[in-house]
């Protein structure tokens, strides 16, 4: 089954075309790439898909709990409790909150509770927000952050913070999950262990995961499902053995004769 | 060693240990008369300054938006109780609620304006709210009496009317910690959190489903509630309102109670309410500077650069991570710095 489908999707800035006329689909419980070289678009269809841009044309169907929905008809922060969730190319995390904390917002969704309940101690505080602290923990101990879950984000290394990041995704309880460039910054051992975190994620969590990325050798290695793309247009849509001897392919990255 | 492990571990317990030494000694003092009459009247001042300060610090510290017009819901506040015990006769509990509840309505409105604007153009949009207030308090002469100025009775719950200040003082005092405990409280969950995530990174806030719509209008309707009901205290006590309290000169005030007592802090905001209210004071009774004009604007303004240069997290932080924390770690061998705010 499909989770993701994103139909005829256009972007435009002004006269420039970011996305054009794209159209993808990711399978459910699959890790789906989407590649292309710099400046093809990659970060805007996430952005679009997302809604923090609006594009002018196109569908974004997500398959939720049974139905269908377009997410260009909900806002940016109703996204999440679709079940969709994000991470930032440039590591965003909540800089002066603490570790916890940070993971806490990510649960925001998911603790039922008003400002009176909160602020007058109600009954029905305690248990709320202790499933989510101890819901916290695990994901903390999942991903071996467990010891610093008291200390504030933005005094840890990048390292950490990608994988907090990463954990604050996980905490919103998504069944689709986008990462935008996970393994950015990272040296070849720590993007190795990054792959089998992700896999080790998917199958723990049942998730499907959509990232864009860089690094070649994560996305050959883990990749179900690649989709290229260039100047904003869909290249080719293929498993990643495909995608290495697709010779079209090959002249996006590197370039057509004629360009020598 | 078990007192300190308490004391650590159990967050209330600092502000319980607090309220009951502070009843403890307004007690004392309603028996013996331990404070001058002056001094009371510093001391509920620090405590309606705290209640502004601890509201301005939701919005400034925690939510990351700023207003310079936050005077006006004060002086809005104080107007109201005078209004409406003066009109309607309502007791102090009702006025004091609704003289935070009308202002609180504004607040959304200011806040529907802070959706649309960001940073230095939202402290100028506000600072303009800031300088206007004050003449339309002058002119609005049905609701305010003008340039005469509004003046109320006493106030009474429950038939006991509190005619001596130091009656006055316990009963602030014991609204200012309840305003403390809810604070926390609030602070310490989910709209707490939602807030101050909103001031670290909008666009992660947003990803996580946080509505910057909602949150911003909570941070404005809150802070102006209690910046409201500080205002309701403040007409209490003083029993006298008028225009020219209201101008941009005690927004400023606000805004440099927070700075230098600490953002994002409840401990700080009281500390820079207490520090604004006590320090030009001890000044003026000193000889040769404490005849100079306006001391108070020139100290203050002198302090608030001092802090942001030496302590840029407020005096209460700084001392709470220079001495307090060090102090638990040694004695409870923790190895991670402990506290909440």
């Amino acid at each position: 089954m499909k989770k993701l489908e994103v139909k005829n999707m256009t972007k435009r800035f002004g006269g420039l075309v970011a996305v054009d006329d794209l159209s993808f689909k990711v399978e459910e419980g699959s890790i789906f790439g989407l590649i292309g070289p710099n400046g093809a678009g990659k970060t805007t269809v996430f952005n679009s898909i997302t809604r923090f841009y609006n594009p002018e044309e196109g569908e974004v169907i997500l398959r939720t709990k049974g139905s269908k929905i377009d997410l260009l008809d909900y806002k940016t922060h109703q996204i999440a409790d679709l079940g969709l969730a994000r991470t930032f190319q440039n590591v965003e995390l909540f800089g002066k909150m603490t570790v916890l904390d940070n993971m806490l917002v990510g649960a925001h969704n998911n603790i039922k509770t008003n400002f009176l309940i909160e602020g007058f101690r109600l009954p029905g505080f305690k248990k709320k927000e202790n499933q989510a602290k101890t819901k916290a923990m695990e994901i903390l101990n999942f991903l071996g952050l467990k010891k610093l879950a008291h200390q504030f984000a933005d005094s840890q290394p990048y390292g950490v913070q990608k994988l907090l990041e990463l954990g604050r995704v996980l905490m919103s309880e998504p069944e689709i999950i986008l990462l935008d460039e996970p393994a950015a910054g990272m040296n070849d051992s720590e993007t190795d262990k990054l792959s089998d975190l992700l896999l080790k994620i998917r199958d723990e969590y049942n998730l499907t995961v959509f990232l864009v990325e860089h690094d070649m050798g994560l996305v050959m290695d883990i990749c179900d499902e690649i989709v290229v793309i260039n100047f904003g247009k869909s290249i080719m849509q293929g498993t990643p053995k495909e995608i290495q001897v697709s010779p079209e392919v090959q002249e996006a990255y590197l370039g057509g004769d004629d360009e020598f | 060693m078990a007192f300190f492990k308490l004391f650590n571990n159990n967050p209330y317990f600092k502000y319980i240990l607090g309220s009951i030494i502070f009843v403890i000694i307004v007690f004392i003092d309603l028996q013996l008369g331990l404070f001058a009459s002056r001094t009371v009247n510093l001391l509920i001042r620090v405590v309606y300054f705290s209640v502004v300060a601890i509201g301005f610090n939701i919005l400034l510290g925690y939510a990351g938006q700023i207003s310079l017009g936050h005077a006006a819901f004060m002086g809005f506040g104080a107007y109201l109780t005078a209004f409406i015990s003066n009109n309607y006769g309502l007791g102090f509990l009702p006025t004091i609620i609704l003289s935070g509840l009308i202002p609180m309505v504004f607040g959304v409105i200011l806040g529907l304006v802070a959706l649309r604007l960001e940073r230095l153009y939202l402290a100028i949009a506000t600072l303009g709210i800031g300088v206007t207030i004050e003449f339309v308090f002058r002119e609005w002469v049905w609701f305010t009496n003008g340039f005469s100025g509004a003046r109320l009775s006493r106030p009474e719950i429950f038939g006991f009317a509190f005619n001596n200040s130091r009656h006055f003082l316990l009963l602030s005092t014991i609204i200012l910690f309840i305003v403390i405990l809810f604070t926390y409280n609030l602070i310490n969950s989910k709209t707490g959190r939602a807030l101050s995530a909103m001031r670290d990174s909008g666009h992660a806030a947003q990803a996580m489903g946080i509505s910057l719509f909602k949150y911003k209008l909570i941070a404005f309707a809150l802070s102006a509630f209690y910046v409201g009901i500080a205002g309701s205290l403040y007409a209490y006590a003083e029993r006298y309102v008028h225009p020219s309290t209201w101008g941009a000169e005690l927004s400023l005030d606000m805004l440099a109670m927070v700075v230098i007592g600490g953002l994002a802090s409840i401990g700080g905001s009281v500390t820079g309410a207490g520090f604004l209210v006590f320090v030009p004071r001890l000044v003026q009774d000193l000889p040769l500077i404490g005849e100079i004009t306006n001391i108070n604007f020139i100290l203050t303004g002198l302090a608030m650069i001092l802090v942001i240069r030496f302590m840029p997290i407020g005096i209460y932080n700084w001392f709470d991570y220079k001495f307090i924390q060090p102090f638990y770690i040694k004695r409870l061998n923790l190895n991670k710095p402990g506290g909440d705010d």
